[in-house]
């Protein structure tokens, strides 16, 4: 492969067996990006898509509310006058988002990005603890809300440096009795709305203020976006990682053009222009619908169906009963899910053409099942908060091997590294270290963890994978989650994965604890769909596990902590575990 | 005895109810529905063996005159009400299974209800009876607004999601609306009714309630489930059998009729308000168990 890194890096010739399995137009070179920035993305699919639906947002119930390319154009237009000339922000200014999906946040996001603001993604869900570390760590200026979870801003605002605040509501841009009818259920019936105890703008009146001003002042709004270089700061993307403390992870215009394009490399076979459906059911402030769903499918005119929480999944049926959903992107968890759905299984969407998986690893069982009941190939990927997200990808044209992340996406290079750095044989699992225009500028004002994780250009992940014959990658585990029986590496998701084939069995997390014997021991925690024992789960897994691997503890629970993209949390597992044997860590018996 | 406007009303109000069920529904639902032939096998035996054996022992039992015994076999009878929908939503009960019951119990009502009303009432006074076309056509005019309900939300998801909500509000407003406008006119009706027709009302839902939750039990069914099929027996569609009377009865009689109908709709929001509580309490006491479970499932695993 030929490099696509600038010419400052110092050309190395790792090994790229890849490239031959970049079939039908994926050149291994990255193109030069077609935009200059992500404003520029926007408006010119916004122009050739003007008419075509943008985003339906819909409810449970199924009631909906849409937006059109160029309605979303115009609304971020007003939206970018009303940051810098209604706020009088300046190119750079941090504005932090907090929307579940709904049809406001392609408006603001997009608002923000045309303004040459900073979009700091922040989770609804969060704390107050959480929220002021997140807005005072990023400087953010202005904040944009779901009228949801207003009541925390007072507890909050004093601790940060925001100064305006926009609250915009789940029905937003639905029909008027349609949103009338949602927000009564909201306020009335769900008492999800409080009253908004801090001054707010709603976003109605702030995008009307945006399009007065433009319009009294003349103002085009292109020309906030003139000067916006591929290096500008486009994103601070929070990420805890595995560790406590979360850092903005500096995404650039460029970190996330140039990751669109690897997606097209990777997926174009299977999106055509003005034709496709996207279903997402992830949260659009997580990297992965972000760059994916948002981007990626807004580049090709797709109609993005937006589900404002896909929990409990039947949430979902609505939205692929009612919309043409021919691409969907998911986690395990998701999949997973669906797959338990009679109404999913008996009538999987017709139009469906692909599905992506990311976030953690995709159990082959899953794949099997959804493969063998939509008939559609479920590829998965792999990549990081820290790299806009995607690093590899199974091509959906050629060879996809299943248990594999894929290959490097174009323009990305790979290496297994030990511990001193060195590049591991041929087939040796070590860490994943990746280089590619997508990789992220450092971490914000975090000069330490910034040098821990981006060294002479290549990130190192944390991730510990193996790559075969053929460059197809497969994660091995977590660094940090590698439990140590006795001295054998024992990977939780080889275990996960072995158990995960028990009809019985929903899903499954497993933990390495503290053990006096072996050091640590393997700990399954299961979800159940069945009658299931212990002794049934050991000795599936002595057949299929060596010994040291087979769980030496397992507990049965009714669910598993997850994060909001539904990954499995065995961080909490692990935390909540110590906390109910505070000896544990200690004498490395549990205590009764 | 209602007005023409009020029954010109409540057919309107019905057909309304009737819509919001429809547009609750796709055809897909049926198909999966079949596929659970056991759920929709106890839903039927409860609704059209149970309901109306119980309705014709509570009347043979309290003695009552055969015009009320007629109207309590009717109540028993007539299919689920939608109203059952609402009460299993608030008891955490399954609000799937509920909703799919009442959809098939109001289908199968257009044969079931002739049939079963004809086979208990066959021994009373003709004049009395209750016209089988009668029903049928009822019936067969309200799957109209069903299936209208169902063509809607296939054209417009909004316009579907806002008539299901309408069709769920107005199932309670109809019973207000019943109430509000039959009680004060029929007070002293209401006064000298003697004690048996007040038992008859209110012993059918109770009775209903308590014969759906043991017998789901007793094919099997987990409580949760149970509790569902047990709210959906009690609860009948009262606002349709209170139609069915006015189009079929005129004067004195229309009015005699009414009184069980319309005291079983009164008594039946009170009782499934106290029976909703109570499941809800014992739904939170099983998760509350389950959790409890979980944390002593971790003990006798330990190495």
């Amino acid at each position: 492969m030929e490099s696509s890194q600038d010419a400052a890096t110092p050309r190395r010739q790792p090994p790229h067996p890849w490239t031959r399995h970049y079939r039908d137009g994926i050149s291994a070179k990255l193109p030069p990006p077609e935009h200059a920035n992500l404003a520029v993305l926007i408006s010119d699919s916004a122009e050739r898509f003007a008419e075509r639906r943008a985003f339906t947002s819909c409810m449970p119930n199924g009631m909906n509310g849409a937006l059109s390319y160029a309605q979303v154009d115009a609304a971020s237009d007003a939206f970018a006058l009303y940051l810098r000339e209604g706020l009088g922000l300046a190119p750079g200014s941090r504005v932090a988002v907090q929307l579940p999906n709904c049809l406001s946040y392609p408006v603001v996001v997009f608002g923000i990005l045309k303004a040459g603001c900073v979009l700091v993604n922040t989770n609804p869900l969060y704390a107050a603890g959480e929220m002021i570390h997140q807005f005072h760590d990023s400087g953010a200026e202005a904040l944009v809300i779901v009228d949801m979870f207003v009541d925390k801003l007072p507890e909050v605002l004093p601790h940060t440096a925001i100064r305006h605040v926009v609250v915009a509501s789940l029905a937003q841009f639905f029909p008027p009795v349609v949103r009338h009818v949602v927000q009564a259920v909201l306020r009335y019936w769900n008492r999800v709305i409080p009253p908004c105890p801090v001054k707010a703008t709603p976003l109605g009146e702030a995008l009307a203020e945006g399009r007065r001003l433009g319009q009294a002042q003349g103002i085009s709004v292109p020309d906030y976006w003139r000067d916006l270089a591929p290096e500008s700061l486009a994103a601070l993307q929070y990420t805890g990682g595995t560790t406590g403390i979360a850092k903005g992870a500096m995404l650039s215009h460029g970190n996330l053009l140039a990751n669109v394009a690897q997606i097209e490399a990777m997926a174009g076979s299977h999106i055509g222009d003005g034709e496709e459906c996207v279903l997402t059911a992830l949260p659009l402030y997580h990297i992965f619908a972000f760059s994916v769903n948002l981007l990626a499918f807004f580049k090709h005119g797709a109609h993005n169906v937006l589900v404002p929480n896909p929990r409990p999944i039947q949430n979902l049926q609505r939205a692929i009963e009612n919309y043409p959903v021919s691409w969907i992107s998911g986690v395990n968890t998701l999949f997973n899910a669906l797959l338990n759905e009679e109404w999913f299984t008996l009538y999987p969407p017709r139009k469906l053409r692909a599905a992506a998986a990311g976030g953690t690893a995709l159990h082959a069982a899953v794949a099997e099942r959804w493969e063998a009941i939509t008939g559609t190939p479920l590829v998965e990927g792999y990549g990081l908060t820290e790299s806009s997200p995607v690093i590899s990808f199974n091509p959906l044209v050629g060879t996809r091997k299943p248990g594999s992340i894929g290959i490097p996406v174009p323009g990305t290079e790979v290496r297994l590294v030990d511990d001193a750095g060195a590049p591991v044989a041929q087939g040796e699992p070590g860490e994943l270290t990746a280089r590619g225009p997508q990789v992220m500028q450092g971490y914000w004002q975090q000069p330490e963890a910034t040098a821990e994780a981006l060294r002479d250009g290549w990130l190192y992940t944390g991730d510990v994978a193996a790559m075969d014959a053929d460059g197809y990658l497969r994660i091995v585990d977590r660094k940090k989650d590698l439990i140590l029986v006795s001295g054998f590496n024992v990977y939780p998701n080889e275990v996960e994965d072995c158990i995960a084939l028990l009809d019985a069995v929903h899903e499954v997390g497993v933990i390495g604890v503290p053990d006096l014997d072996t050091g640590e021991a393997v700990r399954a925690y299961i979800v159940t769909r069945g009658e299931l024992d212990r002794d049934a789960v050991k000795a599936h897994c002595r057949q299929q596990l060596a010994r040291y691997k087979v769980p030496k503890q397992i507990a049965f629970v009714d669910e598993l902590p997850k994060s909001p993209i539904g990954k499995v949390l065995r961080k909490d597992l692990r935390a909540q575990y110590l906390k109910d044997h505070p000896h544990a860590a200690t004498d490395g018996r549990p205590s009764c | 005895m209602l007005s023409p406007l009020e029954e010109t009303l409540l057919a309107i109000m019905m057909a309304v109810i009737m819509l919001g069920m429809g547009s609750s529904l796709t055809f897909k639902d049926f198909r999966i529905a079949l596929r659970h032939p056991q759920a929709i096998g106890i839903g039927f035996a409860s609704q059209y063996l149970f309901m109306p054996l119980l309705a014709f022992l509570i009347g043979r039992a309290l003695q009552l005159p055969p015009i009320q015994a007629v109207s309590l076999i009717l109540m028993g009878c007539v299919p689920g009400g939608t109203t059952s929908n609402i009460f299993a939503y608030f008891s955490k009960s399954l609000l799937g299974l509920s909703i799919l019951m009442t959809v098939c119990s109001t289908l199968l009502a257009v044969v079931m209800v002739p049939l079963v009303l004809t086979f208990y009432t066959s021994g009373i006074d003709a004049a009395f009876r209750i016209p089988s076309g009668n029903i049928v056509a009822v019936l067969g005019v309200l799957l109209v607004p069903t299936l209208l309900g169902m063509w809607l939300r296939r054209r417009n998801a909004n316009v579907g999601a806002c008539t299901e909500l309408m069709g769920g509000i107005l199932g309670v407003v109809v019973i207000v609306f019943l109430i509000a406008t039959w009680v004060p006119r029929n007070w002293q009706l209401l006064m000298t009714t003697g004690p048996e027709v007040y038992l008859a009302s209110v012993g059918l839902g109770l009775c209903g309630f308590l014969i759906g939750y043991w017998f789901s039990r007793a094919v099997r069914l987990n409580p949760q489930k149970a509790r569902t099929v047990s709210l959906e027996t009690g609860i009948q569609n009262g606002p349709l059998a209170v139609l069915i009377v006015t189009l079929s009865f005129a004067g004195e009689t229309q009015q005699q009729m009414l009184l069980i109908p319309v005291m079983y709709s009164l008594f039946i929001v009170i009782t499934s308000t106290f029976v909703t509580f109570y499941y809800r309490a014992r739904s939170l006491r099983e998760e509350l168990a389950r959790d409890q479970a979980k944390v002593e499932a971790e003990g006798p695993v330990r190495g």
